[in-house]
């Protein structure tokens, strides 16, 4: 790896199921102690991008990349919806994976602290709240000490302060080295703490730099702004690519 | 995890092409792997209250079956023919609670997404699930069974020979053999109901596929060997080979040939014992294989 080496690159990535594209020549990168963010309508692709991505799927076209360490897990990742096997307590769910990884007990420990979760160590999956559950979700995204963190919707349904607390986890990922990628229709909290912005809409990328940088080229006061001019006709509605049944 | 993006083991196979170290330790092998998967198993079996009254009523039904019957009175051979039949039931009733939601579950609550960023393969999540199950399964049929010799040891007498069947040598060794074809018969079934958890791709569909593959075991492999017989496909010769395509027939002339006819000395061969384990062989590991496949497709 060196300096210009991005640890995760995304080039020229198609993703099809039967007729339908859901994302078309998708080129990013994540480097390490930076916040990438992706934003962009419902049903643009993030999802799909963040699992082609993470590994999870493969692209039907492109290729992805990833130019970090070597390291038992290269890319942690966070569902949108974490859920977590019944009967076990939060210790012992970030534990197992954990030991996935060769890591042991005491490590489990500290990535709950990590997330402001060792109050609730021996508290059941199934009695954390949704919050709580994101915060597990973004332990376990961390077992391992991935350089790549995905996080998709880290805030979703969460109240402001959860959210705001989960948008800190995630800058305090990127503060220790790691590049991180979270999707978010929360654009206020990405405005603040994203150091890079990637608006996807039907499936393409069509605005790329910082926050900065892209509230510059819209001519707008916010990023929010700068979204709904982006999107222009289309906000607020579903968005279904070309093709979709 | 260039071309395509592959699994987090793909990724640091590729990436490295040497053993991998994660923070100066070795990347865990697959005995530990399959052991963390084993452990969670076993842990979610004993947290499992149905698994335990599943448990309990199988050693009530069969003890009532054994007492009615008059076996548990007779011995252990009288005792071996009067469980036969509803072990063919039970067992695999039971074989399935263990396993149908076993990978299903974690695949619904994203779980299997996840593991796909770690460094562990689609077999080893199988042969974890399946071993962590087949212990708490093999202890759920195999205690009710034991209670049921221990009570055969405590009431048997020597008379009230009910039925012509009970008649004949005895022993507590056919009833082990009995007991260790039924928990063999008991771990094929838990292979076909992981298969179904690992292929099904939602509960409704899991249980469906569940009652069909129940169906399919106990009565329609039957059935279709007794069409083979009366359509003339299958001669009297190799019915007792044929039987062993059927995992309850190569179960139930397994036990007919070694616990049961072989007490009265001499009798018609009931199943061919090579092709019948072979044939529950190929079912166990048929359906295991199918279970990968559905994990990494899934």
């Amino acid at each position: 790896m060196t300096a210009t080496t991005p640890l995760l690159e995304a080039s020229n990535v198609n993703r099809s199921y039967g007729d339908v594209d859901v994302l078309e020549g998708v080129s990013l990168t994540v480097d390490a102690g930076e916040v990438v963010a992706l934003i962009g309508p419902n049903g643009a692709g993030k999802s799909t991008l963040i699992r082609v991505l993470t590994g999870i799927e493969s692209p039907t076209a492109g290729s992805v990349d990833y130019g970090g360490p070597e390291t038992a897990r290269p890319v942690g990742y966070l569902p949108q919806q974490p859920a977590f096997r019944p009967g076990f307590t939060a210790l012992e769910t970030l534990a197992y994976y954990g030991s996935l990884v060769g890591d042991d007990e005491r490590v489990a420990r500290e990535g709950l602290a990590r997330v402001g979760l060792e109050a609730a160590a021996d508290r059941p999956v199934e009695a954390l709240s949704g919050g709580m559950t994101r915060l597990l979700g973004i332990a376990q995204a961390t077992v391992g000490e991935p350089p790549v963190v995905v996080l998709d919707e880290p805030g979703s349904g969460l109240d402001p302060g959860m959210s705001v607390h989960v948008f800190e986890v995630a800058a305090a990922l990127a503060d220790e080295g790691r590049g991180v990628l979270l999707s978010s229709h929360d654009l206020e909290l990405v405005e603040r703490n994203a150091d890079r912005v990637v608006l996807i809409d039907g499936g393409r990328i069509v605005e790329e730099g910082t926050p900065a940088e892209i509230t510059g080229r819209r001519d707008a006061p916010s990023l929010l702004d700068a979204f709904e001019r982006a999107v222009a006709g289309d906000a607020g509605t579903v968005r279904l690519v070309e093709g979709s049944p | 995890m260039s071309g395509e993006a592959g699994t987090g083991e793909d990724v640091a196979s590729e990436v490295t092409g040497r053993p991998v170290i994660h923070d100066g330790r070795p990347e865990p092998g697959t005995a530990h792997i399959v052991g963390t998967i084993v452990r969670r198993e076993l842990r979610t079996v004993a947290r499992t209250r149905s698994f335990l009254l599943l448990g309990a009523a199988l050693t009530a039904v069969l003890l009532g079956v054994g007492w009615l019957g008059g076996g548990l009175r007779s011995g252990y051979v009288p005792t071996a023919v009067d469980l036969l039949t509803p072990l063919e039931l039970l067992v695999p009733v039971v074989a399935v609670a263990f396993g149908y939601r076993a990978v299903l579950g974690d695949q619904r609550r994203g779980e299997l997404d996840v593991l796909r960023t770690y460094p562990v393969a689609s077999w080893q999540i199988v042969a974890g699930v399946y071993v962590g199950r087949a212990v708490g399964l093999v202890v759920a049929v195999l205690a009710p069974l034991a209670v049921v010799g221990g009570a055969v040891a405590v009431v048997e007498h020597d008379t009230a020979i009910i039925y012509a069947t009970h008649a004949g040598a005895d022993s507590p060794l056919l009833y082990a053999r009995m007991v260790v074809l039924t928990v063999l018969f008991a771990l094929v079934v838990l292979a076909v109901a992981i298969a179904i958890s690992a292929v099904a791709s939602a509960t409704r569909s899991a249980l469906a596929l569940a009652v069909v593959a129940l169906v399919v075991l106990l009565v329609g492999a039957d059935l279709a060997l007794v069409y083979g017989l009366s359509a003339g496909i299958l001669g009297d010769g190799s019915l007792i080979h044929a039987l062993a395509l059927s995992p309850l027939s190569a179960y139930r002339g397994l036990v007919l040939e070694t616990a049961v006819v072989v007490a009265a000395g001499t009798g018609p061969q009931t199943a061919a014992p090579l092709s019948s384990l072979l044939g529950l062989a190929l079912w166990w590991l048929a359906s295991l294989s199918i279970a990968a496949y559905g994990v990494e497709r899934a």
